[in-house]
């Protein structure tokens, strides 16, 4: 249950009147950025560079939604250390695991290799 | 007039917890924490699957309708706005706003809902992919069916409150029960944000 501060008018809390504004802005943004992220795939550069731009959009938009739409913002410190272990135990996990499976060794044999040689085949 | 009148609630300190945040609250956030590494796991997998495609994998390029799923990401994005500003009235005792911002959210809840099924029907009887026959149907069956499935949830909760606010036992001081459902409301989109960039637009690069 929220708790009750000591007495303050209405016109104390400004932020407050102006969230409304504030939450409509980044939704624009943000449906901005989505049309930003669809043109780019489209556009001939190198792979490298268009992963970069989604990666940095997207967190970008991300960001935005957890700091302001989840008030991240304007709540304690806490919330956000909180959220941010969830986030970079699981960042850390995907990352190692993409870096496992992208080596060059752990790539998966084709099914001729698999097979056994026929001589080996004949002595069993 | 009297002090509990012109007492206004700060719903960002909760004096009664020693840390100053809502028991509510700060389980909501330690949930969806642990979430994030619940959805990371099932987007590594897919990730890790489309490096090594096995033989006769269909072309996720040729399967997938961007088009279909720019429009459901725009629609979560609208019913997040739709869910921060139903937040947003509750916390200034609007049940009027309240109740419409949650109806609105429902909607666009539904709408997302209803794009997923087609969009799994389309691949299932148009396009062959089933969750079984390739690795690329199973990771991507898993990842966004687990999404949905959080979404379904999501739309459940949302029309439970919807309900009670009519009850009449919903109020200003219980904004944080609408909060929480709010956090993970909006936890859903950050998913769908990500798994937008990394199943969807990646496959187009």
């Amino acid at each position: 249950m929220s708790a009750i501060a000591p007495a303050a008018p209405a016109h104390a809390h400004p932020l407050e009147q102006s969230k409304f504004w504030i939450f409509v802005q980044i939704a624009m943004l943000l449906a901005v950025i989505t049309g930003l992220e669809l043109v780019t795939v489209y556009l001939p550069f190198m792979k490298w560079l268009l992963v970069s731009a989604l990666v940095i959009l997207s967190t970008v938009k991300f960001m935005f939604v957890i700091f302001y739409f989840m008030h991240l913002r304007w709540d304690k410190a806490f919330c956000t250390i909180l959220f941010f272990i969830g986030l970079i135990l699981a960042g850390g996990t995907m990352w190692a695991l993409l870096k496992l499976f992208g080596a060059e060794a752990s790539k998966p044999l084709p099914v001729t290799a698999l097979e056994p040689p026929a001589a080996v085949m004949r002595v069993a | 007039m009297s002090s509990t009148a012109a007492a206004t609630l700060n719903h960002h300190h909760d004096p009664t917890t020693s840390t100053g945040i809502a028991n509510k609250k700060l389980l909501m956030w330690a949930f969806l924490a642990s979430d994030c590494m619940f959805f990371g796991c099932l987007i590594s997998t897919h990730l890790i699957y489309r490096l090594h495609p096995p033989p006769g994998t269909p072309p996720a390029r040729e399967v997938f309708s961007i088009e279909l799923t720019s429009f459901s990401t725009f629609i979560l994005l609208m019913s997040s706005l739709m869910m921060a500003l139903a937040v947003n009235a509750i916390q200034k005792g609007n049940l009027k706003s309240l109740r419409w911002s949650l109806l609105t959210t429902i909607f666009f809840g539904c709408i997302f809902l209803g794009c997923q099924v087609y969009e799994f029907r389309n691949f299932v009887f148009e396009k062959h992919l089933t969750i079984t026959n390739s690795i690329l149907g199973t990771t991507f069956f898993t990842l966004t069916g687990t999404h949905g499935l959080h979404v379904l949830i999501g739309v459940i909760w949302l029309s439970g409150m919807l309900l009670y606010s009519f009850t009449g036992r919903l109020t200003e001081k219980d904004s944080i029960d609408v909060e929480s459902m709010g956090l993970y409301w909006h936890f859903v989109d950050i998913v769908w944000i990500v798994i937008f960039t990394a199943v969807y637009l990646l496959e187009y690069i």
